[in-house]
């Protein structure tokens, strides 16, 4: 049964489309993302799921139960949900503790109950010292884990994030990323997840929906999304990558510089020009000829920079005109204008539209 | 990569040290100036109150007359009772107002913004006028109307009384705590508010649990602010309190201007007044400086307005009923006493009369000339509190001189002395000899400059500070001056900002009552002392006439600002 | 020729100090001072600005008409004088308590219209010293609304004042600001105590500042009855106002209002010529189109108006004014509260 369902919703300024054709469904405890550049739409799908704007068409149900249509549409309140916004939104004039009991105030808890559940909750995000303190008084971070605190505490049937580590400097981005998953490892929650960073989509998701202009570009788990991305903007946006046109002809695929059996290149079958995303990664690097499977195709070195954990070469096949991007481990040194070998592996080239 | 060495242009380098050094000499003249029209009144008024009248020297006899009196302490105490009172009333006209413009769905919010606007535009001693001719105990309209209804003998109604200049004076202040609630609404995120929808809290108790207590700081300046304006305020005192039979701070100063003039008696008397405002302006400042009180406005989104149902009728109701009291009414009947040759003689065709507009204009020497000298002396001191202020606000940003804090303190200092005060202060500093300013419209218009000091720093500050300094700082490198920068880049960039200020200074210059009061000669009346003097012979149909062409002649301006600025630009507040 | 005239005008002035001179080399040389500046509480507004475009029409001279209550006229005069300028040129109150001051003082230019000798005999002379004179006259009376009271029931005597029946509904000015009010209230005084005025405290009058603010009241139908000035009431009645003057049987309040030149007035001509102005048969005119009384028996007296002769007046002496004004002022605030 799923724990939250979108059908085709979409919001409309006007004749602007901001989101269409949106459809999700999310399985209990599930982690998702809404990954994507500014303008794609994604905040405005997370405030239609919380209730804060109604879908110009589409539907939003949870448990089965219609919350939003575009006629009807459960006030926030109602919904039992938890959001974190992206700047916090802690209440200056109330102190953490009471930030955070704030939510079980309104569910009517006892006071016992309530301080109980406020002194857990502090403890998990490591707080429970600061609860008498002000916002004025916490740094980001801080505010950040008390937002956490009190979106939690409630028990809320999902957990919706808009770009909550927007505002922390990188190496808080980094611990809080793994903070945000780990809380929901150990309670469960449905979660919708908004983000513009893909590193902290990855690391946190299960699954992770690609959103570009408004429209869903791919659903998947992060690994499938990397290894095999539907389209050139899915390509482009997760990791890097190289874009490579072809051509079929006869029984071959020709790339640039080399060409492959059309039965070893996925997506191979139809005629005419294609498109095909190579990650650097995927391409081996060596001074002496590969033997093996794959294509072994010779090149030389037009370009290259040293990154510290890696090695970005820009390699350009003998036969061909445009260089590609190869990444290697630090230790392989390769100087410019040498002659190399490039291993490429065919099932590793994904077709893209 | 290599790096081309910089070619240092001797003659620019020494180019630009001749022209610091003659923009040095134009700060110094700004601080020259401020010091003149800041400091020396309010020295020679402390001074002055300490200094016997005949003799000169060190008295404190000055105090013991003025405090010695019951009737003068009652004064005082009439003058904080009657704060205390107009800013509650005021309070409760705003607050509400203020929370159903901004955020919610009532219906016609555009329409009470331009009320409240046009209650912000109306003098307070033009209200009180109107409020005898509503409600004077046997003739006003409403005494009347409730005589026709219920057949009583007479109405319950007299504005001749403590409770009715306390509402005259709230119905006309009321529109400073609405601004300042407004903009305190406005500052709280609308993610505040989401926060707590999301986590369960309908509308009601995210008002109160979150955004009341957010915006309560500023709300309460803004009563503070109310409260101050009411104890300094002339004119509607001296209209309603004098026939009530009570008197206050400012109407009892005016009578130590009386017969003789006993200025050094005024001086010590008019001590506690600013003492009471220094305090109130210390405790605002602290309330709307505590930190973390103006949320952080993050994405929000749209923001949601609050759900009324079916309190949105009640709620317009309510806001067209203080309209009514500040606006509707008073317009009216004003309108019906410029048209008519006997006010109390009602709205019939033979009372219709144009005479009124006539006299004023055309027969009336002095008030048609009158309304001239307001027009002139507010531009005028417009102008000078423009230029000077963004000087100033320029120095102390970019911190150009040491202790650039005190400048601007300086510049904000004007806002603790009541108008009235800060005439006391000019008149003793500038009047006699050896500037011998007295009767000359170049005091009134060093008096208005002084008061609408703060005004113009607030907002001259406010805009430097958004500019980013590399602009300038672009100038100087390519070899301009600081003046240069601030001539070709600064005001230009803020010309709309400024236009603002001006305007912003302009409109209530040409209305400027208290500090008038004290300092105009017989060929520099202004039109509001004009329409004071007129009261004192009750002639309430030229009086109305005036009042209104007064009002009509501020409207061409308002429009220019609008349309420079944006509708509300009278409404807004900026921070402070 | 213009310049030989006003030579010989200068001339004449000098050699006649005590200042009886030819109207016409006054208003040649008065027109080229341009303007003279006029503190005046005698008429209203209206009356006043009336008597200076009289004046400018006739004479081509302009007047700077400040029309104030008596006090603040006075008040201004002498703020002027502590700052050391000269801005009055005519001074025109209606207390006479303050020319006996501002004379002893020696601030008046001794200066005797030549026009004296032809106004009303009861007028001339009254300042012996030749430093101020009579310019205007009027009486304070009784007055009522008509519309709402009517002549049997309006109050025939001061002391009516004080009947219950007009408790709220009674109007006077301010001694503090006016000068007639400051003299009816003298007189009262003379006339019936103090007490006059604690039990007239009881009947809650409505205090305005001049004694013309009664006019408004009375018109407004704020209140009924009023101590007010016989002339602005009958100058409003004979507009179409419902308003009446009823003679007080104890005596009306006659008021003697003098006017005086300023020592340093710096327009002494037009300063002059001003005062022979104030007794002209225009002037007079003037006056009786305002309902005060005409100070040139050629005028009669406006219709409405009992002649002076025909009632029975009373009035303070010069020397009971200038000590008794002050004081009352202060008894007026301590009864009145402010």
């Amino acid at each position: 049964m799923s724990k939250l369902v979108l059908k085709n919703v979409a919001r409309r300024y006007g004749s602007f489309e901001v989101v269409a054709g949106f459809s999700l469904e999310l399985v209990p405890g599930e982690f998702v993302s809404l990954l994507g550049p500014s303008g794609c739409g994604k905040t405005t799908t997370l405030r239609m799921i919380a209730g804060f704007a109604p879908p110009s068409s589409g539907t939003i149900e949870m448990d089965g139960q219609v919350i939003s249509s575009p006629s009807t549409v459960v006030p926030p309140e109602k919904r039992r949900m938890s959001m974190i916004f992206q700047s916090y939104a802690i209440w200056p004039n109330m102190t953490v503790g009471e930030n955070v009991a704030f939510g079980l105030q309104v569910r009517k808890l006892s006071r016992a109950e309530i301080d109980r559940r406020v002194d857990k909750i502090l403890d998990v995000v490591q707080m429970r010292g600061l609860k008498g303190r002000y916002p004025a008084e916490l740094s980001g971070g801080q505010q950040q884990r008390v937002a956490l605190a009190r979106a939690i505490v409630v028990e809320p049937e999902v957990l919706l994030l808009d770009e909550p580590l927007s505002n922390l400097d990188a190496n808080l981005r980094e611990e809080m990323r793994f903070e945000i998953r780990r809380l929901h490892d150990e309670f469960k929650i449905t979660t919708v997840y908004v983000t513009h960073d893909q590193s902290e989509a990855m690391v946190t998701s299960d699954r992770i929906v690609v959103m570009n202009h408004g429209r869903i570009e791919q659903i998947d788990a992060p690994h499938r999304l990397y290894a095999r991305p539907k389209s050139r903007f899915v390509a482009g946006f997760i990791g890097r990558t190289n874009f490579l046109e072809a051509t079929r002809e006869a029984g071959e695929v020709r790339f640039d510089g080399f060409s492959a059996a059309a039965g070893r290149v996925e997506g191979a079958e139809t005629s005419g020009s294609l498109l095909y995303s190579l990650r650097p990664q995927a391409i081996g690097l060596a001074m002496a000829r590969p033997n093996g499977g794959s294509l072994a195709v010779e090149a030389e070195i037009a370009g290259r920079s040293y990154l510290g954990e890696y090695w970005d070469y820009q390699v350009r096949p003998l036969a061909g005109a445009r260089p590609l991007r190869v990444s290697t481990g630090p230790n392989a040194v390769f100087e410019i204008g040498s002659r190399v070998w490039l291993e490429i592996d065919p099932a590793a080239m994904v077709r893209v539209e | 990569m290599t790096v081309a060495a910089p070619a240092l242009a001797t003659p620019a380098a020494s180019r630009r040290a001749f022209a610091f050094d003659s923009t040095w000499l134009i700060w110094i003249a700004i601080i020259a100036v401020l010091l003149f029209l800041v400091v020396s009144p309010f020295v020679y008024l402390v001074v002055t109150s300490f200094t016997a009248e005949r003799t000169g020297e060190f008295t404190l006899s000055n105090y013991a007359a003025a405090y010695g009196r019951s009737r003068y302490v009652d004064a005082l105490l009439n003058s904080l009772k009657l704060g205390a009172s107009a800013a509650a009333l005021a309070g409760l006209f705003a607050v509400p107002l203020a929370w159903a413009v901004a955020r919610t769905d009532m219906p016609g919010r555009g329409l009470t913004r331009m009320l409240v606007l046009a209650t912000f535009i109306t003098p307070p001693y033009t209200g009180a006028v109107a409020w005898i001719l509503l409600a004077g105990p046997n003739a006003g309209w409403l005494n009347r109307f409730y005589v026709f209804l219920t057949g009583a003998e007479s109405g319950p109604f007299d504005i001749y009384s403590f409770p009715g200049l306390a509402l005259v004076v709230a119905l006309y202040s009321f529109p400073y705590i609405f601004i300042f609630t407004t903009a305190a609404l406005e500052l709280v995120s609308s993610e505040m508010e989401d926060a707590a929808n999301i986590l369960g809290a309908g509308a009601w108790r995210t008002m109160r649990r979150v955004t009341l207590p957010l915006a309560l700081p500023a709300i309460l300046g803004g009563l503070i602010i109310c409260f101050l304006e009411a104890i300094a305020l002339f004119g509607s005192p001296a209209m309603i309190a004098i026939p009530a039979r009570f008197n206050v701070v400012t109407t009892q100063l005016f009578q130590f201007f009386g017969n003789p003039v006993r200025v050094e008696v005024a001086a010590a008397y008019a001590m506690p007044l600013l003492g009471v405002t220094i305090l109130l302006i210390l405790i605002q400042r602290l309330l709307t400086r505590r930190k973390g009180f103006v949320a952080l406005t993050g994405k929000g989104g749209e923001r949601r307005p609050i759900r009324l149902g079916r309190w949105r009728w009640a709620v317009f109701g309510y806001a067209m009923f203080v309209a009514a009291l500040s606006v509707f009414l008073p317009y009216l009947f004003l309108l019906q006493a410029a048209f008519s040759k006997a006010w109390g003689r009602g709205f019939s065709l033979d009372n219709l009369s144009f005479r009124n507009l006539h006299f004023v204009l055309f027969e009336h020497a002095t008030a048609a000339q009158s309304v001239i000298n307001s027009f002139l002396y507010g531009a005028a001191s417009a102008t000078a509190v423009v230029i000077l202020t963004l000087g100033v606000a320029y120095i102390v940003t970019r911190r150009l001189v040491p202790f650039g804090g005190a400048l601007g303190f300086l510049c904000i200092a004007p806002f603790v002395i009541p108008g009235i005060v800060l005439a006391i202060g000019f008149y003793a500093a500038y009047a006699p000899p050896p500037l011998a300013l007295y009767g000359t419209a170049l005091i009134l218009i060093l008096a208005f400059t002084t008061r609408f000091l703060p005004i113009g720093y607030v907002n001259a500050s406010a805009a430097i500070r958004s500019l980013n300094p590399e602009m300038e700082e672009a100038v100087r490198v390519l070899g301009g001056s600081r003046l240069t920068a601030l001539r070709r880049v600064v005001a230009p960039l803020l010309k709309r900002n400024l236009l603002g200020a001006w305007l912003l200074i302009f409109i209530p210059a040409t209305r400027e009552l208290s500090a008038a009061i004290f300092l105009y000669g017989p060929n520099t009346k202004v039109a509001s002392v004009m329409i004071f003097d007129m009261s004192e012979e009750g002639n309430f149909e030229y009086l109305a006439a005036l009042a209104l062409i007064l009002q009509v002649l501020t409207l061409p301006l308002l429009w220019i600002g609008q349309k420079a600025l944006g509708r509300d630009f009278m409404l807004r507040r900026s921070a402070t | 020729m213009k310049r030989w005239a006003s030579l010989a005008a200068a001339a004449a002035l000098f050699l006649a100090p005590a200042a009886r001179a030819d109207i016409k080399a006054l208003a040649e040389a008065a027109k080229n001072e341009g303007e003279i500046t006029w503190y005046v509480a005698h008429y209203t507004s209206e009356g006043a600005e009336d008597l200076g475009r009289g004046f400018t029409e006739m004479y081509g001279v302009k007047v700077n008409v400040v029309r104030t209550t008596a006090q603040v006229a006075y008040q201004r005069l002498l703020q002027d004088m502590k700052n050391n300028q000269t801005n009055c040129d005519v001074f025109s109150s209606t207390d006479v308590g303050h020319y006996v001051r501002l004379a002893a003082e020696g601030q008046f230019l001794k200066y005797t219209p030549e026009t004296e000798s032809k106004i009303v005999p009861a007028f001339r002379n009254f300042d012996p010293g030749g430093y101020y004179h009579t310019t205007s006259a009027g009486l304070i009376a009784l007055t009522y609304n008509t519309s709402k009271v009517k002549p049997e029931e309006a109050p025939k005597k001061w002391q009516d004042l004080l009947d219950i029946k007009w408790k709220g509904k009674v109007s006077t000015g301010h001694p503090g600001f006016s000068g007639y009010v400051g003299t009816w209230v003298l007189m009262m005084k003379k006339l019936y105590g103090w007490e006059y005025f604690e039990k007239l405290e009881k009947n809650k009058p409505q205090i305005g500042r001049s004694i013309n603010d009664t006019v408004t009241a009375l018109n407004a139908g704020e209140r009924l009855v009023a101590a007010g000035a016989e002339g602005s009431t009958l100058f409003s009645a004979a507009r179409g106002n419902p308003l009446a003057v009823s003679y007080p049987t104890d005596g009306s309040v006659l008021i003697i209002a003098p006017s005086a030149i300023m020592k340093g007035t710096k327009h002494p001509n037009a300063a002059k010529l001003f005062m022979e102005y104030l007794y002209s048969v225009e002037a007079a005119k003037i006056n009786a189109k305002h309902f005060a009384i005409p100070l040139r028996p050629e005028v009669p007296s406006p219709p409405g108006a009992k002649p002076v002769g025909e009632i029975k007046t009373i009035r303070p002496t010069v020397a009971e004014i200038d000590k008794g004004i002050p004081e009352v002022i202060e008894q007026w605030r301590d009864t009145f509260g402010n």
